[in-house]
């Protein structure tokens, strides 16, 4: 038995094929699909998105030329100049969206894993879990890298207009980075991930 | 699949934990695998819903009238609206950015503000409106909602970028913070909302869906 999370509808579960997800039958809100998710395919994730991580916020993302002047800026520079100007607000915004959220959500995950695969057995691996599982979809949503990946491109045209733009080794680095993020969460499975914590009492 | 009878999870005695999805009995107080406190339902969500929401439609005026971004070009000063930064796109031939930009800025936060002022009017006054439909328009709102943040990250960009002095030098303006809380207090507004709400209120009369 499940009941819709959108309209309460009770609704007895049945097995599903893989990628498959399940609708509610009365408001179609997507009810489940199937809970699994491969964990040593999401360390792999991991490790790639944390390998790519600093370098994609610490070299430049954009970088444009004009009259013999280069310019260039990285996410946190771009945060903190909008925060200089006093919009202190659409700075954090910036911040979290695109550099805490994204870096805190891949460490959750990679300790999340971690706790999975060594530490199911010990209380305070197991504590850590659950409090980790709680903030995940709050993390998930706040995590914007597709739409900062889109932002820069919207900016690069715009810039083109006057400028010579040019793209450096942060640039391919954030959108690789953006590219594993989106594998991870499309990998992770938040019903499979609390299912770890109803087995093995 | 159709279920001939459609019975809530209310009648059932059974109250799903909206952290972690696990199915609870209604008597237990708090969720037996996350320790979230249960509700069966969040009647007070509708009003703090109402109260983000108005906030947000007041606050659209100011994202909308004032300028967003302060343009200083050899001396001169130029601000630009979020609508007047379109049209600049429109008129220097960057046509599909214009059009990002435009369902990004303007598009998605005011189909958000209407669809979510239907959506909570329909619960709150008993309007018969499709359930289905409002559902997923529902959906739609929280999933697109995020987008509007694309023009912010632009300007923060361009911010960074452009600071030649006296020959090119651009700046946020008021706009930007007013835009940044529409976006926050809409995205709020959807998320602190208990949609069972719709599905109880409109059950009692009619069941057309």
């Amino acid at each position: 038995m499940v009941l819709c999370r959108s309209c309460d509808l009770a609704i007895r579960k049945r097995a599903l094929p893989s990628n498959v997800r399940a609708i509610c039958p009365r408001c179609h809100s997507v009810l489940y699909d199937s809970p699994y998710c491969s964990i040593n395919g999401m360390l792999a994730l991991c490790v790639t998105a944390l390998m790519f991580y600093l370098p994609a916020n610490l070299f430049p993302v954009l970088e444009i030329h004009f009259f013999g002047s280069i310019r260039t800026t990285t996410v946190f520079q771009g945060a903190l100049a909008v925060m200089d100007q006093g919009y202190w607000i659409v700075g954090i915004a910036v911040l979290v969206a695109a550099v805490l959220a994204p870096g805190v959500l891949i460490l959750s995950i990679f300790t999340q894993i971690l706790i999975v695969k060594f530490g199911l057995k010990t209380h305070p691996g197991r504590a850590l879990l659950k409090h980790l599982l709680r903030h995940q979809g709050l993390l998930s949503e706040l995590t914007m890298l597709e739409i900062y990946v889109i932002s820069f491109l919207v900016s690069a045209f715009q810039l083109s207009d006057f400028s010579d733009i040019f793209f450096g080794i942060g640039t391919f680095c954030f959108v690789m980075l953006f590219v594993t993020t989106l594998f991870l969460q499309r990998e992770y499975n938040l019903d499979h991930m609390w299912s770890f914590l109803d087995e093995n009492h | 699949m159709k279920t001939t009878e459609s019975l809530q999870g209310q009648a059932l005695g059974l109250v799903l934990c909206h952290v972690c999805q696990q199915l609870n009995q209604s008597k237990v107080g708090h969720c037996r695998r996350c320790g979230q406190a249960l509700r069966q339902r969040d009647h007070g969500s509708i009003q703090k819903s109402w109260a983000l929401l108005i906030t947000a439609a007041i606050l659209l005026v100011p994202a909308n009238i004032y300028p967003i971004t302060t343009i200083v070009k050899q001396g001169k000063i130029i601000q630009d609206t979020i609508l007047s930064g379109i049209l600049h796109l429109v008129q220097s031939d960057m046509l599909p950015i214009a059009i990002i930009v435009f369902v990004a800025s303007i598009l998605v936060p005011w189909l958000k503000i209407i669809g979510l002022v239907i959506y909570l009017s329909a619960i709150s006054f008993n309007i018969p409106v499709s359930k289905r439909k409002l559902m997923v328009g529902f959906h739609i709102i929280e999933w697109i909602g995020r987008w509007s943040m694309l023009d912010l990250f632009v300007i923060s960009l361009t911010v960074a970028l452009v600071n030649m002095g006296q020959l090119l030098d651009a700046k946020p303006a008021p706009a930007a913070t007013a835009f940044a809380l529409v976006v926050l207090l809409t995205q709020l507004a959807a998320k602190v909302l208990d949609t069972r709400l719709l599905w109880d209120r409109l059950e009692k009369q009619d069941d057309a869906n």
